[in-house]
Parts: structure tokens; sequence; C-alpha cells
């Protein structure tokens, strides 16, 4: 029986699709069988994400309708074929779908796979709890901002409320010389108010950017600071005895030098 | 406080007991002045009502439920040992718990002060008659209301009320006091802004204000 994890994080706009795509990504490479499941119904944009929009026939709610067999509704991934994405319908909303639905949903894609990951839409109503109904786990993804850490903090009580917890946290967007020079969150800031267990940090990273829109995983390119970090936490998610990347500072040199003069604030 | 009605914390919620006997109105005056009167603590509160052996119609019912929710308080059980009462509260879509008759009041396990062990996060609400201790952080967003004091033995962020009844003798403490905001009956400060102090502190209302001190300085 496969696990089923819910990526979610209150505030939108953090990186939770991006966040999906690159796990289960990751998680296929190691030769897992995968299935991404978009919950943003009326939002989709995993499909996208993904660069498999052009291939969608049935969407989730076909299936939970019964238009369409589960089969017929996944859409394997263009390079890995353990990879499978079961997009969200774009012309219906959130009201489409309950939460016992999305249980049945879960169950059954648990025995075709080794891992369910489910992307959550933003917010904390229905889409929210329906994204979180049929979870074993729950991934809370976060940026190092006070307003998306609040936002966290909102959602690992709701995740603990619905007995889903405990949740585990990935530090999304850090970037090293803000933190270094007190201006940003530090990954530790964050972790002392949320009081839960660090999956994994991702740093800032305009290859990310790039990789997004053209549709493909991040985690196929070796230079990414980002690839490097999503196949670090898929490497902790399955089990594997890892340390959280260290992500190197990249203002470089001159700090290395200011470093020789010991002028480095600590 | 009335001996018409009653309304005591413990550690299910809040709890509203209705004198059995008085006439319907006059309790439902006695609550419409109960709840203005303490409006900074029942605004947004939930409470299970007791309505012992009286036997109350729909009607009545709807008429109490429609005049607390005018004061921001929702119902969210009933407790009576009559049918028809019980009957009531269902078809306004409330749980009902039957209540043993004829029980002497068992001097009720109503805890003057609550004590819990948690991590209050954005968005979750402590709210108590009594004092309130907690072990664990308050974070931001996260509300804490006493009608008497407050301790919090771990980092303040959020939001704390103490003494919301009325009590301005009520207090707050915390190891680490870095509130959004702190109230004592009607006085609301803001935070000073400051640098991070790793002391205890505690607050309290000193000539009209909220005022405070390391915890050395405590003295009563």
């Amino acid at each position: 029986m496969g696990r089923v994890i819910t990526v979610t994080s209150g505030k939108g706009g953090v990186g939770k699709t991006t966040t999906t795509a690159n796990l289960g990504t990751a998680l296929a490479m190691r030769g897992a069988r995968v299935a991404v499941v978009d919950a943003d119904i009326g939002l989709r944009n995993l499909d996208v994400v993904m660069g498999l929009e052009n291939r969608i026939v049935y969407d989730l709610v076909d299936v939970v309708e019964g238009r369409a067999r589960l089969r017929q509704a996944l859409i394997k991934d263009k390079r890995l074929p353990e990879l499978c994405l079961l997009p969200a319908a774009q012309t219906r909303d959130k009201d489409a779908v309950t939460a016992q639905q999305m249980i049945d949903l879960t169950n059954l894609l648990r025995a075709e796979f080794d891992y369910v990951l489910i992307d959550s839409p933003a917010g904390i109503e229905a889409g929210f709890r329906n994204a979180i109904a049929g979870a074993d786990e729950v991934i809370i993804v976060t940026t190092p901002e006070v307003s998306a850490v609040r936002d966290a903090d909102r959602i690992v009580g709701l995740v603990e409320a619905a007995e889903k917890g405990p949740a585990v946290l990935v530090i999304n967007r850090i970037k090293p010389r803000l933190v270094s020079r007190g201006e940003m969150l530090s990954v530790e800031d964050v972790l002392e108010l949320l009081a839960i267990s660090l999956l994994g940090i991702v740093p800032e990273d305009e290859t990310i950017v790039i990789a997004t829109n053209r549709g493909e995983a991040v985690v196929y390119d070796p230079n990414s600071l980002a690839g490097r970090a999503y196949i670090n936490i898929a490497q902790r998610l399955a089990g594997e005895d890892v340390p959280v990347m260290a992500i190197p500072d990249q203002q470089g040199m001159l700090d290395r030098l200011l470093g020789l003069f010991g002028r480095r604030r600590t | 406080m009335s001996d018409l009605i009653s309304i005591k914390g413990s550690r299910d919620g809040l709890r509203l007991r209705l004198d059995a006997n008085a006439a319907w109105q006059d309790l439902l005056s006695r609550l419409d002045q109960h709840l203005s009167e303490r409006r900074s603590f029942f605004h947004g509160a939930s409470l299970v009502i007791d309505l012992g052996e009286r036997e109350v119609s729909p009607a009545q019912l709807d008429e109490m439920l429609a005049l607390i929710r005018q004061h921001g308080v929702q119902a969210t059980a009933v407790d009576s040992s009559e049918r028809t009462t019980r009957a009531a509260a269902r078809s306004a879509g409330l749980t009902t718990r039957p209540l043993p008759r004829y029980t002497e009041p068992v001097a009720a396990v109503e805890s003057e002060a609550l004590l819990v062990i948690r991590t209050l996060r954005s968005g979750q609400v402590l709210r108590h008659t009594g004092h309130i201790t907690l072990i664990g952080d308050v974070n931001p967003g996260a509300e804490i209301i006493a009608g008497g004091s407050v301790v919090v033995w771990g980092r303040l962020r959020g939001m704390v009320h103490a003494g919301a009844l009325g009590d301005s003798n009520a207090i707050i403490c915390a190891l680490e006091l870095t509130p959004t905001q702190l109230r004592i009956a009607e006085l609301i400060a803001r935070a000073p802004e400051r640098h991070e102090v790793r002391r205890p502190e505690f607050a309290r209302v000193v000539a009209g204000e909220i005022v405070v001190d390391g915890w050395e300085a405590f003295k009563r």
C-alpha cells in the first residue's frame, strides 16, 4: 500500500505546485511508482508545470462522478513511465467533490502507487479540507516570510485538529545572502515558531522559473541547486538517513575573503 | 452575577445554566444584560446551554438562540432532563445530552484555573472564565481570553486578554513577553518596538495603564 501525502501551505504562491511536481518526479526517478493529484479544482496548474496540459482528456471530477475510470484519467509523464498525473477539472469549482469522494479516490490510488502526492489549493476552506481528507501525511510548504509562516502556523493547527499530524515542513525560496545579513527569517527562526520537524529547504533559484515555464521538472538539471534540494527532500521522504541539504552562500568570494579577515558576523 | 443565570468555564468549555423556575422573559432579559456587560469576553465564544428540568418550546429556544447570536455567541449543545426540551434543541440543529433527573447539584468540577499544555497556533483561541496557565507558546494570531490572570510558560507572541470579565487586578506573565497586543479588563496595550528580551516579565494595571516589568519587580 502506498503513502498518500498532501502538499499544502495556507498562503498561495509559496511553491506547493512546484514542490509537488518536483518531489513526484524525484521519487519516480528513484524507481517508485508515483501519482501526483491536482486537487486545486477550478484553478489547475500542476499539469502546466509538468508540461502535460495538452494530454488531458478526463480529470479528477470525471472520475469522481463516474464518467471515466481512474486508468483513463491518469496521464503518463513525458519521460518517466512510473509517474502519472491526475489533473483537476478546470471548469468546475471546489464544491464539485466531497471529502468522502476524495478518501475513496485516494484509496484507489494507494493500491496502485507507492506514493500519491496531492497538490492542495491555497486557503483553509473546502478545497484544503478535501485535499487532506485522504492523506496519511502532510507536507507544509512555506517561504521565510512573516505572512507565509503565519499561515503555515494556522495550517499546522488545522492539520493537528484533523488528526493528520504531525506535519513536516519544507522551507522554500531561501535567499542565503538576505539571511546572513539578518534581513530574512532564517531556517531557525521559522522552526522556532512552527515547532514541527524540517523535511528540507529549497534555495531561491532562477533555474526553477526557467524549468517551470518550460513545463519541465528542475530535478533533471544536475546543475540546479533547487533541483538538488528537491532530490534531497525526496531521499528524506523515502526514509533515507541523509542530512538536510546545506545551501552554499552565493555571495561567494567576497564573503570568503571577509571570512579570512575574521570579519564575518555570526 | 444574577442567580437566574450563571456562566462557568470548565474543561469542556463554557456552560450556561438557567434557573429552572423563573419566567422565561426574565431569564432572557438577564441573559441579554449579562452578555452585553461582558461583551469583550463573550464575543466569538461558544457555549453549552444547561436547561435543567425546564420544558422549553421550539419557539422559546429559537428566541434565546437568536438573542445569544446577537452577542456573537454560538450554542454548541443543549443539556436537559426534559424530552420536549431536547426535541426542541434537536429541531434547532443542536446536539443534545440528557441530564439525570433529581440530581443534587454535585459540587461541580469547575476548576477556577485551567492548565493547558500545548502550542497555541494562529487562529486558535483559548477561553476560560477563571485563570489560565499555558505551558507552551502562544504564536502570533492566537488568542487567550481569561476572566482571571494568564500565565504563559513559553513565548507569548499572540494576543492575551486577562480580566476579560472586568477584573483589572488580573495580570499576565510569560517567559518571553513579546505579544502583538495585551488587554487587561478594558485596557489595551500594543507591545512596544524593542529588542528581544530574554527574561520572564509580567504585565499589570498601574494607575489606569498596562505596565510591563521584569519578573524581579513583582510585588503585590
